[in-house]
């Protein structure tokens, strides 16, 4: 049994991860099952909705594998975590901007959370991370050895490079944090003929908006095409194999991110930014891709380096491509592990 | 387990998305009812849970339905019944002490609070609807379940034989088929096809059949066959056989049969199968017992003239109800 927490509608990596598994343990003929329930992140709803993950039984199943908080509040003799991120507002974000408030309700509600979150790390058969920045969380603040396990493309093999264009794309979800803008204010300082292109799902519209108009105040609307819209995966495959490069430079993302895995099966080199996070984890600067500054001016660099020298883009994409295996990013070696 | 339940709740879901302005999802909740003070778990637990991002909840299924939420309109499939009808009858795994009570109220205070708190009440049969009345003292209007595939079945001829569809097992009473072809003296054939709960409950029909020497009027295509397969049964039949126990709603296979233009055997007690088979107008009534049985199979399979004319009445008594997709998703989003 998968069992994991989702904000309805929402459909993201968090999903991917239990949807993909649960295909590939069919594939090898495991009987699966999945269990999806609704998380609402009201603070003042967590520890009932808490409390409730933790009363839910699955007994039909053999082993459960966890993933979302608070899935791994269940109780089953036989959990495995396959973690992906804490309540953050409670853990690495806690007194920035967005976190709740440092009152004395918060701070007990964050003690509950910790409390409630040892136990059900400590019940568990094997703790897995799916990045080295959610392992060292783990073991930093609920002092949790874990291994990182990396979660692979739901079928890797259909992406393939189809040549190397003019054009650096970034897909993705739209959305100030996975920080687009970055990319058109760069072309407001690129001196080659490289072009952008962004597009990806933005539900409201408003951030996409506000690219545009950035776009045509920079003047560089000519060369960059800002599209909020879901693309297919067969479009993606299409546009990411004829790209010059990939683009993908979150601000502290937990993960590596899909993108970088996409441009890497691509045989794409990646262009990220020092405060990444996760991604980092995956590109390192001139071996598989380019590592920035999160600066306009030093993305520009980066864009006109990779136009101006095929031969280096060639390079890194290859050794993006060998990144993969180097980090053992397999299902063969996910379904391994889980079910050890 | 996967039943009819999920089914439905998977087409609603395809067919609230292929609405326009409505995007939809279906959220299941793992549900155990043992030891039966696990429903007190269950209840709260769902009463705990927090709907996000939604603006319409439609439930379905006990406990799910109890999560909270602003607008929320019920199409009732299934209540708790085991706290219901099914305990008076004394199939409940909710024992007759004080315990037992005390847990049997929870459940129908819960419910109180929801039918009380939701936008409107649906419930899936005439069955579902008067329970509702009797236990929790709330009105419901009944929206029955339409066809998944309409299309798929109509009538294209008659091959004489009678046939009965969907799960095998004996609270569907494929044995009592059997058992009335041995009394028959028309001559009448049968085909039984569709998946057996068990495999016990396979071998105990293929043994009947055996026993009763039936082998060359009785065909048993026992396993889980693509629509398209029991369409082509069903469009074929001279007549469709559906003898459920009380069943909640009008049941697929005689929804199937209606499609089709085919007269249903049904039986007295087969509950909500009876809104659309009316004795001598649309297929045969009879009460539960081989013999009875037999006779209705008699009438049907030797007059082929009058079973035609009874299965055009069925398509437009059904088509009289107004059971499509279109019609149900506008009133469970008005």
């Amino acid at each position: 049994m998968l069992f994991s927490s989702y904000v309805p509608f929402v459909n993201g990596g968090g999903r991917f991860i239990v949807e993909w598994l649960a295909e590939k343990l069919r594939e090898r003929s495991h009987e699966v099952e999945l269990a999806y329930l609704p998380f609402s992140d009201n603070p003042k709803d967590l520890l009932w909705q808490m409390t409730a993950f933790r009363l839910v039984k699955i007994d039909r199943a053999d082993r459960v594998i966890c993933f979302r908080p608070p899935s791994h509040l269940l109780q089953h003799p036989n959990k495995v975590l396959w973690f992906i991120h804490h309540l953050r507002g409670f853990y690495d974000l806690w007194n920035t901007d967005g976190a709740p408030p440092d009152t004395r309700y918060y701070k007990a509600l964050r003690r509950a959370i910790f409390q409630a979150d040892q136990v059900g790390f400590n019940e568990a058969r094997a703790v897995f991370a799916n990045s080295g920045v959610v392992q060292k969380r783990l073991k930093k603040f609920n002092d949790v050895d874990s291994s990182v396990l990396y979660p692979p493309l739901l079928d890797p093999t259909a992406y393939r490079n189809r040549g190397y264009g003019n054009e650096v794309v970034y897909i993705s979800r739209l959305g100030r944090y996975k920080r687009q803008h970055l990319l058109v204010e760069a072309m407001a300082h690129a001196t080659t003929a490289v072009r952008v292109r962004i597009c990806g799902d933005e539900p409201g519209g408003v951030y996409s908006e506000e690219l545009l108009r950035l776009a045509s105040k920079l003047g560089v609307a000519d060369h960059v095409s800002i599209e909020n819209r879901w693309i297919s995966e067969e479009e993606k495959r299409d546009v990411i194999g004829r790209s010059l490069a990939v683009a993908y430079f979150p601000l502290d993302e937990d993960s590596y991110g899909y993108p970088s895995l996409e441009a890497a099966h691509s045989c794409k080199p990646i262009i990220t930014t020092t405060d990444s996070g996760g991604v980092l984890e995956f590109v390192v600067h001139e071996h598989n891709g380019v590592v920035c500054d999160p600066e306009p001016k030093a993305v520009a660099e980066a864009l006109d380096r990779l136009y101006s020298d095929r031969e280096l883009v060639k390079a890194l994409g290859r050794e993006a491509a060998e990144t993969v295996e180097k980090l053992h990013i397999t299902w063969d070696n996910v379904i391994a592990r889980l079910l050890a | 387990m996967r039943g009819g339940a999920e089914e439905l709740a998977s087409h609603l879901c395809a067919r609230l998305n292929s609405t326009p302005g409505v995007i939809a999802e279906v959220l299941r909740v793992p549900f155990s009812w043992e030891p039966f003070e696990r429903l007190a778990d269950e209840i709260f637990l769902n009463r705990t849970l927090r709907l996000s991002n939604v603006d319409r909840v439609i439930g379905l299924k006990f406990p799910a339905y109890l999560i909270p939420h602003h607008t929320k309109v019920l199409w009732l499939l299934h209540q708790y019944r085991q706290a219901y009808d099914l305990r008076d009858r004394g199939e409940s795994n909710i024992p007759q002490t004080p315990a037992g009570e005390k847990i049997c109220q929870l459940v129908r205070r819960a419910d109180a609070e929801v039918f009380s708190g939701c936008r409107s009440i649906f419930t899936l049969s005439r069955v579902t609807q008067e329970r509702l009345k009797r236990y929790n003292g709330f009105e419901g209007s009944v929206l029955m379940q339409p066809l998944n595939y309409p299309e798929l079945f109509a009538n294209r001829g008659d091959n004489g034989y009678l046939f009965a569809g969907g799960r095998i097992n004996p609270g569907k009473r494929q044995y009592l088929l059997v058992e009335a072809m041995a009394e028959t003296k028309s001559g009448a054939k049968l085909i039984v096809a569709g998946p057996p709960d068990t495999p016990e409950d396979a071998n105990r029909l293929q043994e009947l059949v055996r026993r009763l020497k039936l082998e060359d009027r009785v065909t048993l295509d026992l396993g889980y066959h693509p629509v398209a397969k029991i369409a082509d049964y069903v469009n074929h039949a001279r007549a469709c056989a559906c003898l459920p126990v009380d069943e909640d709603s009008v049941a697929y296979v005689t929804m199937e049969a209606a499609s089709a233009s085919k007269p249903v055997l049904t039986l007295t007690d087969s509950g909500g199968v009876l809104q659309l088979v009316v004795n001598g107008e649309t297929g045969c009534v009879t009460s539960p017992d081989a013999k009875s049985v037999a006779e209705a199979i008699d009438l049907l399979c030797s007059d082929a003239a009058r079973s035609a004319q009874m299965g055009r009445a069925t398509r437009r008594l059904w088509d009289s109800f107004e059971v499509t997709w279109p019609k149900t998703i506008e009133k469970l989003l008005a």
